[in-house]
């Protein structure tokens, strides 16, 4: 894992100048969802680029130890043996990037991946997820506690109500405790931008994140009505640019929420490239929240290899 | 691992991926595994098959025809010219070079047909383009293939951006036609209309302007050249759609239209785009055919990144402007100085992130428009930097790639030769400025007049920039947007000719009961003699004019009579024969007096709110009712009319004044709505100074019509009276130096051609109307090309200036001011 970020002082000049036109950021999000076309091999290793982007999460309330451990064993192995053998590619050890769950199922899935013989990360979503309205106090000891459950990486939630009240300060201090509280875990910070209001204070949240010491700032929760949409992720990348271009930081992104097909990822993964720069493109520094898109992936490389429609029962239940 | 090893070479020049050539070639399928391209990660090629527009090729045989009456026309023993796919230099077709002979087969078809066309209903006419818009619809993939391959722009520009505008024009000017007989009446379709094409963007080109000319009743001649055979393939199809043959055709490879002149006759309209230089040379060449002639030139565009501006999407808007061919053009880049460091910093950055190659490929963002757009843009780069200029290319210019990379060129001296010239495709020229109000200057001060976009988040400033400058189109923190509601032109050398939105409309239209000029061999005639001095004038007696009639003597500049700087007069002989009274003789000089009073005048004129101009209009027509027994009496004696006629003269010089200040609300500006795009407005904006040369006969009313629009529309005016009676004129002046600020209205009397010289000649003089001579008006058209300036002759024919349509017509309301498109950018909730 890339170093964690210790963050910076905080510098509220660097969000008040911010100037974000929204329409002009919609048509950027528009073309680049149509401005680069993988076809053929290309698709296929894109596609197995992106398995290994993904946070393969589950957050349910019915969420218990077996579905947590067929989760872990998916993410060890994300597409099917005989699929990547056709593309010589079963010697690479292609996984997914972490496991996502809830607090609760820390231990499940640090004992489920120990089982298979797995090395990735368990994240744990923590602070009163997914609305954060809960004290401070209770938010930062569900932090704790995950990490002492073995949770390698924390995507905590901001309290929303502190951006649309304009309390920067108060913002920056809360995520700063939570990066204290996360220790050596790695913080991912959920900004839940469908609640936000406007693109701008996207952007000032994000830089409010970053100064805090986020390790990655995370588009949404997946549970808001509104998830990771390009332009809201345009607006993050830009962001995470500045800052780059600031004090020479590399933050981490990561959409979550809505990602559904083999198509987006691809997406996804452009915009990544195009706006931040291949650096970005490595599990590090480029997460993707998903539960379903793995299955979606792995039929599109089915008839990539096959030269069919994989019919449902073709393909292993995640 | 050869792959990764490139994507690191590229990486190391600052692009994500070698910009120029490397995907155009692509690599082969069997070389890259899945493996090396999931370290990698390189953009792999997305090509798109070319086996239908190719496939189409085939089926013309050896030599693409014409595309005459329906039919295609392959005529014997012609040379012809080859077309290839820029990108790769693979041949396409041979198109046949036309001949004199063709294109008057063609222009007679188009005349043939244009009796039957015309006489059709609106409604039929506008079911024929929806026909047309559907087969484009049902092939829009052939039509995209074939575009892309001959142009050599990225197809998904064309399939995204062209051809559903295209289908949109066609509906749109459908929707005009529809219900022609009411909203157009006192209009009627021009004539015969020959389009000539740009070797880039043609198709599209082609679509802006043959959809409003279908549409009114007029029939068309297109003069292609070998990149646009697409306008082939739209006449092939326009006919499989059931327009009547001879309605629209193609002729292809047309040299010169200097050349071609005498095929044109029966031609009322040529409509060009082109360079400023051919415009130019065209607009003189035509000057007295008779030809109404639109220009529309140059391809540069403009942009201002002030400080309050979205940088980051500025720099998206300066792709969408230059490196995304959506644009022929180069573009001229403003920013302010306190945001030069990042916005330079943001801008290489997004250049290393181009992809560049061959058009048919999805994944591209440049193709290539051939050998002379690059040979342009290497002779600019060279001549910029030999001026002390700094290039940034990702990747080099190299003879052996079709493709030229994207461009800055910074530090490159306002007084540079180089800056005087159009900064050509792909190529940005960026140059810092301190204040919003020396930004204006900065745009203002180029001769251009074409389009520009403003950027900034504070919507007062935002406003203001856009309102100041003089362009064709405004976009506000967005650039290039269209619609085929929105009307596209311009003002200065960019020409002043409209495609688009009912601007587009009125190019093919002339007012109902006067009859269009059709085109004829000019005749020959020595420009730098006409009217080069004012013949000698002599005094021939004293003056007869009784007291009560005496005129104010001198020149009427800047708000007062002002001898003249000849210092001689002229006599103005009654109708029995004798001298009247004597008329102060203007020149040369008083022309450049009178000329920069009026623009002092214009600046403070525009300002003023148009309530303003109603009660200046009424309170002179109130003025001139006073005056009414003397001006009468003046005519009569002078032209030796009735003392009835001539006091209907005066009622309806009256009459004007009124009709017009009672117009000044009700101008056809508004705000309308471009879907997605957002809101723009259609602007009505005074022309600035504008010269009039009124016709000798109806010395007042004639006046008083083209003065009280000029005015009502907020323009300054420069006016030469009729030269046989300029009294009432004169006389006029002495309200106006009581009523309206000095300078506005600006009279001079003297020789007509030695006057009509001066104003013609003038660079500062941005419009001009001339009702005189045929020889007078060909001399004025000649002279425009100077600075474009936008005119208006009578050619030699008179008008009846008591009717209404001609004296105080719709078609006056037109000249009187010019357009502007401001897109408002709208959309933060």
């Amino acid at each position: 894992m890339a170093p964690q970020n210790q963050g910076t002082e905080l510098d509220l000049t660097w969000i008040s100048e911010v100037q974000v036109n929204q329409p002009a950021v919609l048509r950027r999000a528009e073309q680049i969802q149509t401005r680069r076309t993988m076809k053929k091999d290309w698709q296929a290793a894109w596609l197995l680029k992106a398995v290994t982007f993904i946070d393969l999460t589950t957050l349910s309330g019915d969420d218990t130890s077996s579905n947590v451990q067929r989760l872990c064993y998916k993410a060890k192995y994300p597409i099917q043996e005989d699929l990547l053998k056709a593309l010589d590619m079963q010697d690479i050890g292609i996984t997914t990037a972490a496991v996502c769950v809830y607090p609760a199922r820390v231990c499940d899935a640090v004992k489920a991946l120990k089982d298979v013989g797995c090395k990735i990360p368990v994240a744990s979503v923590a602070t009163g997820f997914p609305a954060g309205q809960t004290h401070l106090k209770t938010r930062l000891e569900e932090i704790r506690l995950a990490v002492e459950d073995g949770a390698k990486e924390i995507d905590v939630v901001i309290n929303r109500s502190l951006v649309l009240t304009g309390q920067w300060e108060v913002l920056y201090d809360e995520i700063r405790q939570f990066r204290k509280a996360c220790g050596n875990a790695h913080l991912k910070t959920i900004l839940a931008t469908g609640e936000l209001g406007s693109l701008t204070n996207v952007y000032k949240a994000s830089m409010i994140a970053m100064m805090a010491g986020s390790d990655f700032i995370k588009t949404s929760t997946g549970k808001e009505a509104v998830n990771a949409t390009f332009p809201v992720a345009i607006v993050m990348v830009r962001a995470i640019r500045d800052f780059f271009w600031k004090t020479g930081k590399k933050i981490g992104f990561k959409p979550a929420g809505g990602i559904r097909t083999a198509k987006d990822s691809l997406a996804w993964l452009s915009l990544i490239k195009e706006e931040l720069g291949d650096e970005w493109l490595k599990p590090e520094l480029f997460r993707i929240g998903a539960s379903t898109l793995l299955s979606d992936i792995e039929r599109q490389i089915y008839h990539h290899v096959t030269g069919r429609y994989a019919a449902y029962h073709d393909l292993p239940m995640a | 691992m050869a792959a990764a090893a490139a994507a690191a070479a590229a990486a190391a020049t600052g692009a994500g991926e070698a910009v120029t050539g490397e995907a155009a070639t692509g690599q082969s399928m069997g070389k890259s595994s899945v493996q090396s391209i999931f370290f990698s990660l390189d953009y792999g090629p997305a090509p798109e098959s070319p086996s239908t527009a190719l496939a189409w090729l085939e089926t013309q045989g050896p030599n693409l025809g014409h595309f005459v009456n329906g039919k295609w026309l392959k005529p014997d023993g012609q040379g012809t010219i080859t077309c290839r796919d820029p990108s790769s230099g693979e041949f396409l077709a041979n198109c046949f070079q036309a001949k004199n002979e063709d294109v008057a087969l063609a222009v007679d078809v188009a005349k043939r047909t244009f009796e039957e066309w015309s006489q059709l209903s609106g409604a039929t006419r506008a079911q024929h383009l929806i026909r047309l818009a559907d087969a484009i619809h049902k092939h829009q993939k052939l039509l995209w293939t074939l575009e892309s391959l001959a142009s050599g722009r990225v197809v998904r520009e064309i399939r995204d951006g062209d051809i559903p505008l295209a289908h949109q024009l066609l509906q749109y000017y459908a929707c005009w036609a529809q219900t022609q007989e009411q909203a157009l009446s006192g209009w009627q379709p021009i004539g015969v209309a020959v389009i000539v094409l740009p070797p880039t963007f043609s198709f599209i080109e082609m679509m802006w302007r043959v959809s409003p000319a279908l549409a009114v009743g007029c029939t068309v001649v297109v003069l292609g050249s070998p990149t646009s055979v697409t306008s082939l393939l739209v006449a092939q199809l326009s006919e499989e759609s059931g327009l009547p043959p001879g309605v629209l055709n193609v002729v292809m490879g047309a040299t010169s239209l200097e050349t071609l002149l005498p095929s044109l006759s029966g031609v009322v309209k040529i409509s060009f785009c082109g360079t400023v230089e051919e415009g130019k040379a065209l607009r003189k060449a035509l000057a007295g055919s008779g030809a109404d002639l639109s220009l529309n030139l140059g391809a540069e565009s403009l942009m201002v990144i002030t400080d309050t501006a979205d940088l980051d999407s500025a720099v998206e808007g300066v792709v969408d402007a230059v490196w995304s061919d959506r644009s022929s053009g180069g573009l001229r880049l403003l920013v302010q100085m306190s945001e030069w460091e990042r916005t330079l910093w943001r801008l290489k950055a997004r250049m290393g992130g181009l992809r560049q190659g061959r058009s048919l490929d999805w994944g591209m963002d440049m193709g290539s428009p051939g050998t002379s757009a690059w040979e342009k843009a290497q002779s600019y780069i060279q001549e910029a930097q030999n001026q002390g200029a700094q290039v940034f290319q990702v990747g080099n210019a190299s003879q052996k790639s079709p493709f030229f990379p994207p461009t800055l060129v910074l530090g490159l001296a306002p007084a540079s030769p180089c800056t005087q010239r159009e900064v050509p495709w792909p190529v940005v020229v960026i140059s810092p400025f301190r204040t919003a109000k020396e930004a204006l200057a900065m745009i203002n001060g180029t001769p251009r007049g074409g389009n520009a976009s403003v950027w900034s988040e504070r919507i007062t400033l935002a406003l203001d920039l856009a309102y100041g400058v003089r362009m064709g189109t405004v976009w506000i923190n967005s650039h290039g947007l269209k619609d085929a509601v929105a009307p596209v032109g311009g003002c200065k050398e960019t020409g002043s000719s409209w495609h688009g939105g009912p601007d587009g409309l009125y190019e093919y239209l002339w007012p109902a009961g006067l009859l269009p000029r059709p085109v004829a061999l000019p005749e020959a005639m020595d420009y730098n003699k006409f009217g080069l001095s004012a013949p000698p004038v002599l005094p021939s007696g004293p003056d007869t004019s009784p007291p009560s009639q005496t005129a104010p003597y001198g020149i009427f500049l800047a708000g007062r009579f002002q001898n003249p700087s000849s210092r001689s007069s002229r006599p103005i002989l009654g109708s029995s024969g004798t001298v009247y009274a004597h008329v102060a003789e203007g020149g040369a000089k008083d022309i450049r007096t009178a000329v920069e009073a009026a623009h002092q005048a214009a600046a403070l004129w525009v300002s003023q709110a148009p309530g303003k101009r109603v009660s200046m209009l009424w309170a002179l027509a109130d003025a001139l009712s006073q005056r009414s027994q003397v001006l009468a009496e003046q005519l009569t004696e002078v032209m030796g009319v009735g003392i009835t006629e001539a006091q209907t003269e005066v009622m309806l010089s009256i009459a004007r004044l009124r009709a017009w200040g009672a117009r000044v609300h009700a101008q056809g500006a508004g705000l309308h709505s471009a879907g997605h795009q957002g809101p723009f407005l259609r602007l009505r904006e005074p022309l600035g100074v504008l010269a009039i040369i009124c016709p000798e006969e109806w010395p007042l009313l004639a006046f008083v019509s083209l003065l009280s629009p000029a005015l009502a529309h907020g323009n300054a005016v420069v006016m030469v009276p009729s030269g046989a009676c300029p009294l009432p004129a004169l006389q006029f002046c002495q309200d106006v130096a009581s009523l309206l600020p000095p300078g506005l209205v600006n009279v001079v009397p003297g020789d007509r051609d030695h006057l009509t010289r001066c104003l013609a000649l003038h660079q500062d003089v941005p419009a001009l109307w001339y009702f005189g001579s045929a020889q007078g008006s060909q001399f004025v058209e000649w002279a425009s090309a100077g600075n474009l300036k936008a005119i208006w002759v009578n050619g030699g024919q008179s008008r009846s200036w008591d009717q209404e349509p001609e004296g105080a017509g719709p078609e006056l309301c037109l000249r009187a001011a010019r357009t502007k498109t401001l897109w408002l950018s709208l959309g933060d909730i």
